[in-house]
């Protein structure tokens, strides 16, 4: 009888013992998680003060300051959407955002095609000494700024530049020109630039996506019978969506924001056919002295920029799953 | 994978082709610098008497001394700086993973597609109010808040790969959070560590648009500003305008021939993750 | 269980907003309520026994400068040789950069001395600093009031009266250059006294195979404005443009006889007179291609006189641009190349002093006139420096007094607002040239831009 009640009671006691664990455990786990997230808030906080600071508070400030007028000298004046209405109404406003997706084209589409078609090319001596090399040359462009990528091209695309010369040589000497002064071809010189230097970056990342294909769909796909372009458009495309969604997002991010190269080689010249919003915000807003407008129209960049990356991102998003 | 010998030379010969086109530009650059001052050289030919003097003449127009060292000073500056406070982000944002801080770290991922061009005009006016216009300063600090995004995106991706024994090991070996990050994590994040420092450097050595607005001394800004004042003063000779361009690159072309591959390696996975 | 969890959750969000919010707590409209010192800002210090000076401590003068122009350093060395405690702090830009940096340069990094194009609106917003004081303590206001008056702006922002905020080192004339030897292979022995002399020369010009004219055109600064105004003063009265220039109210550059002169220009463009690059062509390049022998004429200012006698002696002529009929007068664009100083500067006085030692030592007026090609700035009779009657140089000087009789001397069109050059002039003139813009859309076009600018 002894025995029995006292293994009774010490289940009871273990049940007890149990429960008191478990509540135990659970009370010193959330204090736990109090005191990691209030330590986790202390790890944060700089990089978020850095953040707020130099990023959040100038992003507010720059919508606040599109609903004035202000010189940047003296007191402000409240136009509300008066800027926006102009960006819409202004053709050397809305021409720049035309410009910046017309250069999509050049930054983007033709790195990209380039790149795949080239990757595709190449990816059956991938690890040739030739490829190797190539590695490093084909980056050269992303390692220089892209001013020293504009001071190069302004001077091979002059009159007497490189480029015309070539073309004298292959005796096509009646095309050329002074490519960057003539309104016709100025914005597609400034796409080739942008070419250029976006091109290694494009082709080496679909090149990597390239190699981690399984080789055996490949066989699959010759056993089948399926000749290059099948297999191109069957396995190697779908395969490489999240590189290809990379790079556009990289290239039409540099393509909409473009400063650099224009800046240097074209100024936004000849006539305005080659300004951007990037160079017109740094007019208007320090050269102008419209900062309200200047602010508006890097308003209207930033939702842009947005508009376009975020469908980018869901599309890739999608294929994951 | 089988290839046709004819697929393979055509491949051959394309990438020698853009390779070709690649380096073209250099070579022209360097060719040009060696005409004399003053002349417009028609397109790649070799001058009659190279002058080398070139080099030299650009290199005290540029200051190229002091130069390399504001771009140094600027690196250190922002790289050390940015990278500890962006792996404690993403340490605690990837691995100690507190209540709330998905809803941060989406915060941080709102600013990754931000062209500067959006906030330059307040940060203008920002750092005038600081006074700092014209300094480094201004140049170092909204880098460091503009790197943000991606620096944090990086080591929280990095941190949530890491396997949990290896921490839950350490507690149990009795590891406060403090030593766990600094002992433990923190080695083992040297790859990705070097990843960002090389991504870093590079985006910090060639940003052109602050140090144009935000500071007009050559001698204060990156190389890739203090280029953009040198084209501004020199930009009518066009020798030596190349001569100085081509020294401006040199640094960066050196740092880069030697850590070829990290480089190559950090910049595809830094587009990937990003 | 949820509780504590939501409560932290909330804590930590509540916090970064919290903190975010603190941050743009300093949210009032931009610019302040406080107007910055808009009144012109008299300069405080009393000169101390008369006249400013550079005193003897050693001073180190912050100035920024045009690129390509060798006057202004001549200048700084030769004060350096007669002032010793004084040296200069040089900073150079080219012409578009400058007048881009100009706004905020003035206030972030406040030189001493800056070249300024254009002064009236940073004269308007108090960046500039008010010389009349200046102007009394040397004896400037003593000098032809004509020298001054393109620098003065008045209260309310108009130009041509008021007080002096700019002083220039020199006065520059523009008119027509050409290259004699290339000139007598079609037979043009002597400078056109007529328009259609001039077109004439240029039609020849053409048919001999040469290039008329490699005016610039690139970049941010259309060099096709120097013969549309030339041109323009051809056709119309010279103080016409100067009211426009000047924003006098109701002054428009859309005119009868402007319109003649853009349709002239167009013709020129649509003979093939131009070299077909000049869109893309900046200064140096022009420059370069003249004295090479690869452009017969081109449309410029005597600042390069000295450049020239050097580098093509003897082998160079000046002349202005002759008028639509017989007889007619004579009209040029004859501007000051003009210093400003800094409201904030740090050696105000003897950047003063620098000013006008360039006009009244003797040494300095003969820089001015052998290396910069300029008339220098000063009393009428103020010595000038004998100079050979072969060169370039002489001619442009004697042109200078053609102009002065016929009261003919313009303000550059391209100085009317800070950004009328850069926007509007040069975007349309190379739409001009590329047959995108015709005379009447060109001007029409820029008188709305003009409005737009001056409005507000």
């Amino acid at each position: 009888m002894h025995k029995r009640s006292t293994v009774i009671q010490g289940r009871r006691e273990e049940d007890a013992v149990a429960r008191f664990t478990t509540e135990s455990r659970r009370r010193a786990l959330s204090a736990r998680r109090l005191r990691r997230g209030g330590l986790a808030l202390a790890l944060v906080a700089p990089a978020a003060l850095a953040y707020v600071v130099f990023v959040i508070r100038p992003i507010v400030m720059t919508v606040q300051y599109s609903f004035y007028e202000w010189n940047g000298v003296t007191p402000s004046t409240w136009v509300g959407l008066a800027n926006y209405v102009e960006l819409f109404h202004n053709p050397e406003l809305s021409g720049s955002i035309v410009h910046a997706f017309e250069l999509i084209i050049f930054f983007s589409f033709v790195p990209v095609a380039l790149g795949l078609f080239t990757a595709n090319a190449i990816r059956g001596f991938a690890t040739s000494r030739l490829a190797v090399v190539s590695r490093t040359v084909l980056f050269l462009p992303q390692i220089i700024p892209l001013v020293a990528a504009g001071i190069m091209w302004s001077w091979q695309m002059s009159t007497d530049g490189l480029v015309n010369q070539v073309l004298r040589l292959l005796g096509l000497g009646r095309v050329g020109r002074a490519w960057l002064g003539d309104f016709n071809t100025a914005l597609p010189a400034v796409g080739v630039i942008g070419a250029w230097v976006l091109f290694g970056l494009c082709m080496l990342l679909l090149l990597a996506g390239m190699t981690k294909i399984d080789p055996a769909l490949y066989e699959a796909a010759r056993v089948d019978g399926a000749g290059p372009f099948r297999e191109f458009f069957a396995i190697t495309l779908p395969s490489l969506r999240q590189e290809i969604v990379v790079c556009l997002t990289v290239t039409v991010i540099a393509a909409l924001a473009s400063f650099d190269i224009v800046y240097i080689a074209t100024q936004g010249g000849p006539g305005n056919s080659t300004l951007v919003p990037g160079l017109e915000i740094y007019y208007l807003a320090f050269f102008q002295r419209e900062v309200g407008m200047a602010s508006a129209l890097a308003v209207a960049l930033m939702v842009l920029v947005l508009a376009v990356v975020v469908p980018l991102q869901l599309i890739n998003r999608e294929g994951k799953s | 994978m089988i290839v046709s010998r004819r697929e393979e030379w055509l491949g051959r010969t394309l990438l020698v082709l853009l390779m070709l086109v690649t380096v073209l530009p250099f070579v022209s650059l360097f060719v040009t610098a060696l005409h004399q001052p003053g002349t417009y050289p028609s397109g790649l030919s070799w001058p009659a008497t190279p002058h080398w003097s070139n080099f030299a003449d650009a290199f005290k127009a540029a200051h190229m001394g002091k130069l390399l060292w504001s771009s140094v000073i600027i690196v250190i500056g922002v790289v050390p700086i940015s990278m500890l406070i962006s792996t404690l982000a993403g340490f605690a944002l990837g691995h100690l993973r507190p209540p709330g801080g998905r809803a941060v770290f989406i915060g941080f991922v709102l600013g990754l597609t931000l062209p500067f061009e959006g906030i330059i005009i307040p940060l203008y006016y920002q750092m005038r109010d600081f006074g700092l216009l014209n300094t480094r300063w201004a140049i170092i600090l909204p880098l460091i808040g503009l790197y943000m995004p991606f620096a944090v995106f990086w080591m929280r991706a990095h941190f949530i790969n890491m396997p949990e024994d290896i921490s839950e090991a350490a507690r149990i070996d009795g590891a406060n959070t403090w030593q766990l990050f600094w002992r433990i994590h923190v080695p083992l994040s040297m790859p990705a560590l070097s990843a960002l420092a090389i991504l870093l450097f590079l985006w910090t050595w060639n940003q052109f648009l602050l140090a144009v607005v935000l500071v007009s001394d050559p001698a204060q800004r990156t190389m890739a500003g203090a280029l953009g004042a040198f084209q501004g003063q020199w930009g009518t000779d066009i020798p030596l305008l190349c001569a100085g361009s081509l020294l401006i690159l040199t640094p960066t072309l050196i740092i880069f021939l030697v850590f070829q591959r990290r480089f190559v390696a950090a910049l595809l996975q830094g587009s990937l993750k990003g | 269980m949820s509780r504590p969890r939501f409560a932290q959750r909330t804590t930590f969000t509540a916090t970064v907003l919290l903190g975010s919010v603190l941050t743009l707590a300093a949210c009032s409209s931009p610019g302040g309520t406080a107007p910055t010192s808009k009144s012109a800002s008299t300069s405080s210090s009393s000169f101390a026994g008369g006249a400013p000076s550079c005193g003897t401590a050693p001073v180190a003068l912050s100035t920024y400068i045009e690129t390509g122009f060798p006057v202004p350093k001549d200048l700084s060395d030769e004060f350096t040789k007669q002032y010793p405690n004084v040296t200069f702090n040089i900073r150079e830009d080219q012409f578009a950069v400058i007048t881009q940096n100009a706004p905020r340069v003035l206030v972030d990094d406040p030189p001493d001395l800056m070249r300024l194009p254009q002064v009236s609106e940073l004269a308007k917003d108090g960046l500039l600093l008010n010389l009349d004081p200046y102007a009394k303590a040397f004896g400037w206001d003593k000098w032809p009031a004509s020298q001054l008056e393109q620098m003065r702006v008045n209260s309310s922002g108009g130009r041509g009266d008021g007080s002096l905020y700019a002083m220039g080192l020199n006065f520059s004339m523009t008119g027509v250059f050409y290259n004699k030897e290339l000139a007598a292979k079609f037979g043009m022995t002597s400078a056109p006294t007529t328009l259609a002399e001039l077109d004439a020369d240029l039609k020849k010009a053409k048919e001999a195979g040469l290039t008329p004219a490699a005016q610039f055109n690139g970049g941010a600064t259309g060099g096709l404005a120097f013969p549309l105004q030339g041109l323009m003063a051809a056709y119309g009265d010279a103080s016409a443009i100067n009211s426009w220039i000047y924003q006098k109210p109701g002054a428009t550059i859309d005119t009868a006889t402007n319109t003649q002169a853009a349709e002239h220009l167009k013709s020129w463009i649509d003979a093939g007179y131009f070299a077909s690059d000049i869109n893309s062509i900046d200064y140096a390049t022009m420059m370069s291609r003249f004295i090479d022998g690869k452009s017969v004429f081109i449309f410029n200012g005597d600042w390069e006189s000295g450049n020239l006698d050097t580098k093509m002696a003897g082998n160079v002529g000046f002349f202005l641009m002759p008028p639509a009929t017989a007889g007619g007068k004579f009209g040029a664009m004859s501007a000051p190349l003009t210093y400003g100083i800094s409201a904030k500067a740090k050696h105000p006085d003897c950047a003063a002093f620098f000013l006008n030692w360039v006009a009244t030592n003797d040494k300095a007026r003969t820089i001015d006139v052998q290396v910069g090609g300029s008339h220098p700035m000063g009393p009428a009779d103020a010595f000038m420096p004998s100079i050979d009657a072969s060169t370039v140089t002489a001619q442009t000087l004697a042109a200078g007094a053609q102009i002065g009789a016929d009261n003919g001397a313009m303000d550059f069109i391209a100085n009317a607002t800070g950004a009328i050059y850069a926007k509007s002039w040069t975007p349309n003139l190379q739409k001009m040239d590329a047959g995108q813009l015709d005379a009447k859309g060109l001007l029409s076009a820029v008188q709305g831009d003009y409005q737009s600018e001056i409005g507000g």
